[in-house]
């Protein structure tokens, strides 16, 4: 099942389903709609689990985002970043919430364009604050069972089912 | 400026060609691939322009092998071998110079060594040099000095020299204003003023001198960097060797240390670091303006053989292999097994 998008392509080989989650096209049956909503790139459906998966080759956010441009002192590149990701899962969690497709542990993958080292610190930060795993003793399930943020060379490396590539775009 | 270095049959080395950046040169790899060994080998090069000493007997005395039989550094194979290092400088009048050592594993002594190349040119045109090993000498320099100097004891040259470079009395007149901001620099991260007292140094601040043995060793290393920079040792065309300055420094201070080793290198020092630390390496990466010049080079180990290759780049993104971020990818590797399983494998 081979999904196109950010100018990546991705064979998800073992998946029942696969698509673009933030779809933009209305006329598309998994078309997003819910604009008060942030959404992750790519949802995949797994026997086991479903995966989140965001995409990102990181510029400056300053470029394109007017609250980073309006506030600098309060948001660093880093914190910046973090908060994107960290929101995009927490949105696209409730909008599946809401379709009641939360049934199977949900794994959040980030591809992005750091090294390894840079990678392994946004998880770290990532992994406290979506949060993952059962955080609080009311809960009877946690909302995120991993996150995990890697490069493509990384993510082509281990999951060998799931081989990416970046692809042209126009 | 020290161009290249090549190697025959030295030390964990069989073949080593390496061209080095007139600016900054960092090392990583794996232990035991040899980072150490070139820098040793530049340094006694650079060394005896100022010191004067043979080429072999200096190169025994920094690496100190066993018995200091020379032919020891010889690579290591079965049967009797020879082996060489060459270095290649651009003299300050544009001009190049080489010279090169040949030696045998039955080579005893340094003066059965054979030096050849441009040695007397090589000779005339001094290179002032220091190199900074990975073990802090500055708290241990009272007696040191005359303890090497009269008796027979089990220390690479590289500890005596450091110590007798931060000895150093400062240059005449006054501190010119690009050295007076890196002293200024340091200064501010180390509290405090390196004063020597016979032959102990102590910070000096508002509270009083505190001896370098009660000083935090990353302390140590700002206040040896004060002074070399204070007594003029570097200065432009001279050349820094720096074993993995991250040792007990801790990394909310690299980024000044590499601030610091990128202006050295923008004065005119050629510098030379190993290391084996993400942080440092990342910190020289994001120093790097358009017009600095600065090399990575890593060492590895080619699988089968266990021969010691290089890769070098303009570039820390450039660089493959890259022992530093493959530990980081192996990490990331084993969290992913640990919490998903065998999903997308």
């Amino acid at each position: 099942m081979i999904i196109e998008t950010d100018g990546y392509r991705i064979d998800f080989t073992d998946a029942i389903d696969a698509f673009k989650f933030d779809e933009t096209d209305k006329a598309k049956p998994t078309y997003h709609g819910a604009t008060a909503l942030k959404a992750v790139d790519i949802i995949a459906e797994l026997p086991e689990a479903y995966l989140f998966i965001e995409i990102k080759e990181y510029d400056k956010p300053e470029d394109f985002d007017d609250e980073f441009k309006a506030d600098k002192t309060r948001y660093g590149n880093f914190k910046w970043l973090k908060r994107y990701l960290k929101y995009k899962f927490r949105d696209s969690y409730l909008y599946r919430y809401a379709e009641e497709k939360v049934n199977k542990p949900v794994h959040y993958l980030c591809l992005l364009n750091f090294d390894n080292a840079l990678n392994s610190s946004m998880r770290e930060n990532l992994y406290r604050e979506l949060p993952v795993g059962q955080v609080s003793l009311r809960w009877v399930r946690p909302f995120a069972q991993s996150c995990q943020v890697l490069n493509l060379a990384e993510w082509n490396r281990i999951f060998t089912k799931w081989p990416a590539q970046k692809v042209a775009t126009a | 400026m020290i161009k290249y270095l090549k190697i025959q049959n030295f030390t964990a080395f069989d073949t080593l060609d390496i061209n080095f950046s007139n600016g900054v040169n960092l090392f990583i790899g794996e232990n035991g691939t040899g980072k150490t060994h070139i820098l040793k080998v530049i340094y006694t090069a650079c060394d005896i322009t100022k010191s004067k000493k043979s080429f072999a007997e200096k190169i025994n005395d920094v690496f100190y092998p066993s018995d200091k039989q020379i032919g020891r550094l010889v690579k290591r194979v079965q049967k009797s071998t020879s082996g060489s290092v060459e270095i290649g400088r651009e003299l300050p009048d544009g001009k190049t110079s080489s010279i090169k050592l040949a030696l045998t594993s039955h080579t005893l002594t340094p003066n059965k060594a054979k030096l050849s190349g441009a040695t007397k040119l090589w000779l005339e045109n001094p290179v002032e040099s220091v190199f900074i090993p990975v073990k802090d000498m500055m708290a241990n320099a009272p007696g040191f000095r005359s303890l090497y100097a009269t008796r027979n004891i089990h220390f690479e040259e590289v500890y005596a020299d450091i110590i007798d470079r931060a000895f150093l009395p400062a240059l005449k007149g006054p501190i010119d204003h690009q050295r007076g901001k890196l002293l200024k620099i340091l200064q501010d991260a180390m509290e405090g003023k390196v004063v020597t007292k016979g032959e102990e140094f102590f910070l000096r601040n508002k509270q009083g001198n505190l001896e370098f043995t009660l000083l935090a060793e990353g302390f140590r290393k700002l206040g040896l960097l004060w002074l070399l920079i204070q007594n003029g040792t570097l200065l432009s065309g001279s050349a820094l060797f720096w074993d993995e300055p991250e040792t007990n420094l801790n990394p909310r201070l690299m980024e000044k240390v590499v601030g610091i080793l990128m202006e050295l290198h923008r004065l005119g020092v050629q510098v030379f670091v190993t290391t084996h630390d993400y942080v440092l390496l990342k910190e020289f990466d994001l120093a790097t303006k358009k017009e600095d010049k600065i090399s990575y080079h890593s060492l590895y180990r080619k699988k089968g053989t266990g021969e010691i290759l290089h890769s070098s780049s303009g570039e820390l993104a450039g660089l493959d292999p890259n022992a530093i971020d493959a530990t980081f990818g192996s990490i990331i590797d084993r969290q992913i097994t640990k919490e998903m399983g065998g999903l997308g494998r």
